[in-house]
């Protein structure tokens, strides 16, 4: 899309044309795709500095020693010591088992939640059912319990269950969640247009082939922000991996904890590990953020 | 009903209905074998598709919901286990705590401080975000970063921030002559401290979760409001607002729901974990959590998690009339 | 848009989960069966030992498995006193997936104690009189179970800034220091000495942390003998808390609760001039204070001895293998090993022969001056005259205590008033 901006004239005889629209959006005249002047950049950057600023401040302590921390004022640029700190952490816990651990069951429970969400919010969305609504408020109710008691007899079953020197524990409660289901069923009920269903049951599709064609496709952009959150809320567990892992299977968590021992925390290792645990995270932002895209649906009812 | 019935507004090449088009006297086993199959398809695919998260449910979901109202009406010492029945007792001697009542105050309190900011300015941002930005991926993931941050660096830093001392808000406020303000010991400040804090954390991950939504708004419908003389701000009030209202509902539902159970920010908060000096700032949770874990009496501690439940319940229900009532000027009821 | 486009990659990305997850479950199913189990090759027993902190044990678990063919030691670490104690009763609530070896502080042992049938009687006359008697009296139930062998311990002396004490014209060297104050008394009266002269700093660190000090050393403070609550009529209680009070009002106290940011910052800030300092202070002192030159350490506690701290080891009955827990234990809390913990971590020994050893005797700190800092705290421990009872609620009892001092610290209450709200906070505990 070029950048070129043309007054509101030009884009009504540019709609009264047929097939405007699509010539419109090709060619990001006025209207819609008008590119955002300085007032919402300078806003965003505000939001984004405020956002990122304790990100750049781990980096920061991590990259001094430990007794940067108490001084008054930070210092503004960052010492030279981050990647001595960062070999210390290496050293100091298993950080790549961790690591490693945090990644597998993050991408698990997080491909398992958002498959598993989709499914299920489509068919409160858009399949009629008895009982809907009813399941529906029960499973939107589940969410209003707190879950701090819920350890002691989660940890019953997983101890009857023979799971606790595993990482089954924390895989299995998590597979699918209410948050999830509550999620996509709110976003599918609008992003999905019904008369594509109709198309699609109409053509001979299927129940299931209609949920693969019609409903995933449409769900991408919540598919992905329902991903990363699950990915990211998983890789951020603590008291629950706490209690049911075993000592040599930590999460990256874990390992962050038992940076802080000692009766004197040494803040430039727990913070370096800090910013060495957000890394992983980061890059998946990038990934997802490319998925959040506009317009999956339209031209998919038209012609 | 089960099937699917063709829109009017439709048109469609073959006549409606499931299956096929070609009259069922040609082929007449062959037809009824697929038609039941297909009804059959219909019918339980619904409850197919949910079952995964009620299978989960029943088995790692209910059994703590039945456990924490089990041991509600017992007496329950942590460690020695179960005591006898006493029915309501626990429930009675909750509620007759000041400190629950203290606890529910600074719940609300913090809850009103952070969630309502926390919504509007999601709003605001996924808007801002929605525009046609150069580096669209960047500007959206990084609203995202508080949220990759661990606990311990956030309590760090904002401890450092809101520091009674020699905390560097007090210390700017001190630079421009005003009083530096005591965020560990004054109740009010101690809330807007921890809602910063939650708000930091959380405003993001509302905005992407609202982004997502505004995402599937068709974009002819804003160039017709644009050809119709809409400014971008009338636009956002009549077209983007109320397409959004099942994403709002969601986002409401949820940060009431979070809000209310708000537990990590205000225990880091100080050292001792209780909510300051006089419980200032200990939510409900945190009073659960004191009860199950440090006073040990396991009763009393879930029979706060169920008075929570019924608390969050009638918030949400509140907040939902609200919805309702406000969104009625536009759109339809979702 | 064609709606069909992107069905391949999503159908490609799920099929990639779905054997994600297939290999995931292959993959755990075969990691879950075998090599878990406590005794996989011919008889080798695995034990697990769960500690918090830091106990020195790392290279001592490598000498037992090779002097012990047998047997395999597991390390669980949690980073934190407190996470572990949640742990700890996590799983004494769930009834299964405690560690062989749990280690148990101090602070929150009486409540372990009060369930004693959940732990292994570890009684052995062979290890009598292998401890400090008031270390040893807190592990053991009324009936002469014991329930905990005793790792380290935290003896008091003071620590004070010789270069804040030469501003306000008081001795700076610490044998002479030791002579200051041997009684709270004269504690507090050199205390007032000392913020007439340097009106900006304070003399001790914390009101609480003087009054907790203070209450360690009564023996019957907030509980009594069958563990009836006696906190409100306790005389003792009441003056203490009221001392401690009027000395912070006086100038003597920064007012800070201990461990928070402003106190850790008040290390660097000339914030005070002395602080009880137990061994495993030391570093947090070193790590907090760095970069000011003048800290010391004097032989000296005001009443004498105080303890803060410490911690043991207990078997609890969960565990598969109590014999050879109890073994590794035992071994684990001698007098050498304790020692070898003591130079790696700096965890004090509570044994009396370890108390004696030229190792500890001989220990110095650079930090303090090159303080003799073993024999200091050997001193210091041998001084300490009774363990004070703690029943079941009196951790509950002090946490109440503590926060009506920060109360009157921070201004929302008077001294009565706290006292008073103190009292209705007994009514809601006992």
């Amino acid at each position: 899309m070029s950048g070129t901006v043309t007054g509101p004239s030009l884009a009504v005889t540019e709609a009264s044309r047929p097939g405007g629209i699509q010539r419109r959006r090709r060619s990001a005249a006025g209207g819609v795709n008008r590119r955002p002047g300085f007032l919402v950049y300078g806003l965003l950057l505000a939001v984004i500095l405020g956002s990122a600023f304790p990100l750049y401040w781990s980096f920061l302590i991590g990259s001094y020693d430990a007794t940067v921390v108490n001084k008054d004022l930070p210092p503004i640029w960052p010492g030279g010591h981050f990647f001595e700190n960062a070999a210390r952490v290496f050293d100091a816990v298993p950080f790549w088992v961790a690591l490693g651990n945090s990644v597998f069951v993050s991408t698990v429970v997080a491909c398992s939640v958002t498959f598993f969400s989709t499914l299920a919010g489509y068919a409160f969305a858009k399949l009629r059912f008895r009982g809907r609504t009813g399941a529906m408020v029960f499973i939107v109710a589940t969410m209003a319990v707190p879950t701090q008691l819920g350890v002691i007899p989660l940890f019953i079953v997983m101890s009857r269950l023979g799971l606790t020197d595993s990482l089954w524990p924390v895989i299995l409660p998590a597979l699918v969640n209410a948050f999830g289901v509550f999620f996509m069923r709110q976003y599918l009920v609008d992003a999905i247009p019904d008369e594509l269903i109709e198309a699609a049951r109409v053509d001979g599709c299927s129940m299931i082939r209609t949920f693969w064609h019609v409903a995933l496709p449409a769900a991408r952009p919540a598919a992905a922000i329902l991903w990363l959150f699950t990915f990211m809320a998983t890789w951020t567990d603590f008291f629950w991996p706490l209690i049911v892992l075993p000592a040599d299977k930590p999460t990256v968590q874990l390992a962050l904890q038992q940076l802080q021992s000692g009766y004197y925390v040494d803040y430039s290792l727990v913070l370096a590990g800090v910013t060495l645990a957000s890394l992983p995270l980061l890059a998946l932002f990038v990934v997802a953020g490319r998925h959040l895209v506009s317009g999956i649906m339209q031209g998919a009812v038209k012609g | 009903m089960t099937t699917a019935t063709p829109a009017a507004a439709g048109t469609r090449r073959h006549r409606g209905g499931p299956g096929g088009a070609r009259p069922p006297e040609t082929e007449p086993e062959a037809m009824t074998f697929r038609r039941r199959l297909n009804r059959w398809d219909v019918k339980a695919s619904p409850y197919l598709y949910i079952a995964p998260f009620f299978l989960l449910f029943l088995v790692f979901g209910l059994v703590p919901l039945g456990y924490t109202a089990y041991v509600s009406v017992h007496e329950w010492n942590l460690l020695s286990g179960k005591g006898e029945f006493v029915g309501l007792e626990n429930y009675r001697d909750v509620l007759g705590d000041r400190y629950f009542w203290k606890a529910l105050q600074n719940t609300i309190s913090i809850f009103v401080l952070s969630s309502l900011p926390q919504v509007l300015l999601a709003l605001g941002i996924a808007a801002l975000l929605d525009a046609n930005l150069r580096g669209k991926t960047w500007w959206r993931m990084g609203v995202l970063v508080p949220f990759v941050i661990a606990p311990v660096a956030a309590a760090l830093i904002f401890g450092n921030l809101f520091g009674d001392r020699y905390g560097l808000i007090n210390e700017g406020l001190q630079a421009v002559g005003l009083e530096p303000i005591r965020w560990h010991v004054d109740r009010l400040a101690s809330h807007l401290a921890i809602a910063t804090m939650v708000n930091w954390r959380w405003t993001g991950y509302n905005a992407l979760i609202f982004l997502a939504a505004m995402q599937a708004i068709p974009r002819d419908v804003y160039e017709a409001a644009a050809i119709d003389g809409a400014s971008k701000l009338r636009q956002f009030f009549s077209v983007t607002l109320p397409m959004l209202r099942p994403t709002v509902i969601f986002v409401v539902v949820t940060s009431t729901i979070g809000g209310l159970q708000i537990f990590a920010e205000p225990r880091m908060f100080d050292a001792g974990g209780l909510g300051g000096s006089d419980r200032q700032y200990q939510t409900i949770t945190m009073y659960l959590w004191e009860l199950g874990w440090r006073v040990r009496n396991l009763g009393t501690a879930s029979a706060v998690a169920w008075l929570l439940f019924g608390l969050i319940v009638l918030v949400a229900l509140v907040n939902l009339l609200l919805i309702r009532r406000l969104g009625r000027g536009g759109g339809g009821s979702r | 848009m064609d709606h069909h486009s992107p069905t391949p990659r999503r159908r490609t990305r799920l099929t990639a989960a779905g054997a994600l997850v297939l290999a995931a479950a292959l993959s755990a199913c075969s990691a879950s069966t075998g090599d878990e189990q406590d005794t996989g090759e011919e008889g080798t027993t695995t034990l697990t030992v769960a500690t918090f902190n830091e106990f020195g044990y790392e290279g001592l678990f490598e000498e037992y498995e090779a002097a012990n063919p047998g047997i395999q030691i597991k390390h669980k670490k949690s980073g934190t006193a407190p996470d572990h104690q949640d742990n700890l009763y996590t799983k004494l609530a769930a009834g299964s997936g405690l560690s062989d070896i749990e280690a148990v502080e101090v602070d929150w042992l009486a409540a372990l104690v009060e369930q004693s049938d959940q732990f292994v009687d570890l009684s052995d006359p062979e290890l009598e009189g292998r401890w400090l008697d008031w270390k040893v009296e807190a592990a053991t139930t009324d009936d002469g179970k014991l329930i905990g062998y005793g790792t380290d311990i935290g003896p008091e002396a003071i620590c004070y800034r010789a270069d804040l004490f030469e501003k306000a014209g008081l001795p700076t060297d610490r044998d002479e220091v030791a002579t200051l104050f041997p009684t709270w008394d004269e504690y507090f009266d050199v205390g007032r000495d000392f913020v007439a002269e340097v009106p900006d700093t304070a003399w001790f660190d914390s009101t609480g942390g003087i009054a907790q000090a203070m209450v360690n050393q009564v023996e019957y403070s907030f509980e009594d003998a069958d563990n009836n609550v006696i906190a409100a009529e306790n005389p003792e209680v009441k003056e203490i808390f009221e001392t401690v009070n009027e000395q912070a009002a006086a100038g003597l106290s920064t007012k800070t609760p201990q461990w928070s940011e402003d106190w850790a910052k008040a290390f660097q800030n000339d914030g005070f001039a002395t602080m009880p300092c137990p061994g495993w202070m030391l570093g947090v002192i070193e790590g907090n204070a760095s970069g000011v030159d003048g800290w010391d350490v004097a032989n000296v506690f005001p009443g004498g001895g105080g303890n803060w701290g410490g911690s043991y080891l207990t078997v609890p009955t969960q565990s598969a293998h109590p014999e050879e827990a109890k073994a590794l234990a035992a071994w684990l809390t001698a007098p050498e090993q304790q020692l070898k913990a003591f130079e790696s971590k700096g965890t004090f020994p509570s044994q009396v022969e370890a108390l004696d050893d030229p190792a500890l005797t001989g220990a110095t700190e650079e930090f303090f001056n090159d303080a003799p800092v073993g024999q200091i705290l050997a001193d210091r421990a041998e001084a300490v005259e009774l363990a004070p009872h703690k029943g079941p609620k009196w951790g509950d009892i002090h946490t109440a205590w503590q926060q009506a001092i920060q109360r009157v610290d921070q201004g929302q209450e008077s001294i009565d008033e706290a006292w008073q709200s103190f009292l209705a906070d007994l009514d809601r505990i006992s």
